[in-house]
């Protein structure tokens, strides 16, 4: 009923081409932040911050300019609330490189959903970042790059990265607990 | 190709990344290379086991209702507020339950103060605009344009000429208002026009206020047993002159005419 009547002090333009992008901004700010209300905050700056810089927004791809607002007020969350923890170290130890015989056996038995859940919640944000936006939210490399303001090249290395280690603590997650 | 750069490019080759050119370099070392298909099928585990168990989560549907609200707060004047303050974010969060009841208030006073006549209207003047159907009589003369009307309605709306003061008269047409004719008079200001939408006020009264959409301006009110509807792009300044100029006029050749 409100939306019928957006001039009663609406901003139709600006609802129309950002509104559309609140369940992308909502899950990457979710994945980032970990916690519901964390990533509602987020979002609701975003759109706040997108209101006031929207006279510069020169058209094109409106969802990559509003998630590259989205994704700068997660990272000043974070810096703020964890700024001065560390993230925990990789431990080589336990991602000894394996032949890829071995590691494809150990993914098998260990791939499941919890595993995965706790392999991502390891993941370094940044790592974090490009497997929400390219796997979850079908962005392409162009408008991750765009987003996170990195290279293309960067966007393809990182997301090797990021797969490698998610690969690496899905098969040693486990052997933590269960070791062989 | 060696094993490396294979290995490089398996991501943006399953991602639909690679032009066409790498990918068959890339299809033909995996053609002879059973140690880099092997590591590409183990790749192509986990992506699988990411699109099929990772969570994307969904925000509570009154995210976006809090959303619009406060977006529809900032716009009568938007104000500068440090670009992150979480007091002010608590403070803005506390009064969001209220400010979404007065903008349903709002909402709900706004609709039943303008039906849809003003929007139908506005829909109206563009109409007129893009269809290149402006006017069914054009002429500067409001001798030629009154009377025209005559036979096509059952009343006969006021026209006056302000070409003098920069609005002149271009013609009028016969349209639809409310399921009902109406006398449309069209006056032109440099490359815009106005459509004057004019009918008797028998059934309503119209309230003198403007109403904003997408860059149109309309503006109603009620005179002598008239409904007076204006619309245009003009800027607000200028169209409110027009209003201004318009009711004056009325109100000086009503009696005569």
């Amino acid at each position: 009923m409100v939306e019928q009547h957006r001039d009663a002090g609406g901003t139709p333009d600006f609802e129309q081409i950002f509104l559309p992008h609140l369940d992308a901004a909502y899950n990457l700010a979710r994945w980032l932040l970990r916690n519901d209300q964390d990533a509602e905050d987020a979002v609701q700056e975003a759109y706040m911050r997108a209101y006031k810089a929207f006279a510069r927004f020169r058209g094109g791809d409106g969802k990559a300019w509003f998630m590259t607002i989205l994704r700068n007020v997660c990272y000043t969350m974070i810096k703020k609330s964890r700024g001065h923890e560390t993230p925990e170290p990789f431990d080589e130890e336990i991602h000894q490189p394996m032949g890829e015989p071995e590691m494809q056996e150990a993914f098998r038995r260990k791939a499941n959903a919890e595993s995965l859940h706790v392999a991502l919640e390891k993941l370094p944000d940044e790592f974090r970042e490009v497997i929400v936006l390219h796997d979850l939210e079908g962005l392409a490399y162009k408008e991750i790059a765009d987003v996170v303001g990195i290279p293309i090249g960067t966007v393809m290395s990182r997301l090797a990265r990021a797969r490698g280690r998610l690969r690496a603590e899905i098969v040693a997650s486990n052997d933590k607990e269960f070791p062989s | 190709m060696n094993h490396d750069e294979a290995a490089r490019l398996m991501g943006p080759y399953r991602d639909g990344e690679l032009d066409l050119s790498t990918c068959l370099k890339l299809e033909e070392h995996l053609a002879q290379c059973p140690a880099c298909r092997q590591k590409m099928a183990g790749e192509q585990e986990l992506t699988d086991l990411v699109r099929a168990e990772m969570p994307r989560f969904e925000p509570s549907p009154f995210l976006k209702t809090r959303i619009q609200a406060r977006l529809r707060e900032q716009r009568p004047a938007p104000k500068v507020t440090s670009s992150w303050n979480p007091m002010a974010l608590a403070w803005t969060y506390s009064s969001l339950a209220v400010a979404a009841l007065v903008i349903l208030a709002v909402a709900v006073f706004w609709q039943q103060q303008i039906p849809q006549l003003d929007q139908e209207a506005v829909a109206n003047h563009v109409r007129s605009l893009q269809v290149n159907h402006l006017m069914d009589v054009a002429s500067t003369d409001q001798h030629t344009v009154k009377p025209w009307f005559a036979g096509k309605l059952d009343y006969s709306p006021p026209v006056v000429d302000l070409t003098s003061s920069g609005y002149p008269l271009i013609g009028g047409r016969l349209d639809v208002l409310d399921h009902r004719n109406v006398a449309a008079i069209i006056y032109q200001r440099r490359k815009h026009y106005i459509n004057l939408f004019i009918w008797p006020s028998d059934t309503e009264s119209l309230y003198g206020r403007l109403y904003n959409q997408n860059g149109y301006h309309a503006l109603g009110w009620t005179k002598s047993g008239m409904n007076y509807l204006a619309v245009s792009e003009l800027g607000e300044k200028e169209f409110r002159d027009f209003v201004q100029m318009i009711q004056d006029q009325t109100a000086v050749t009503r009696p005569g005419e």
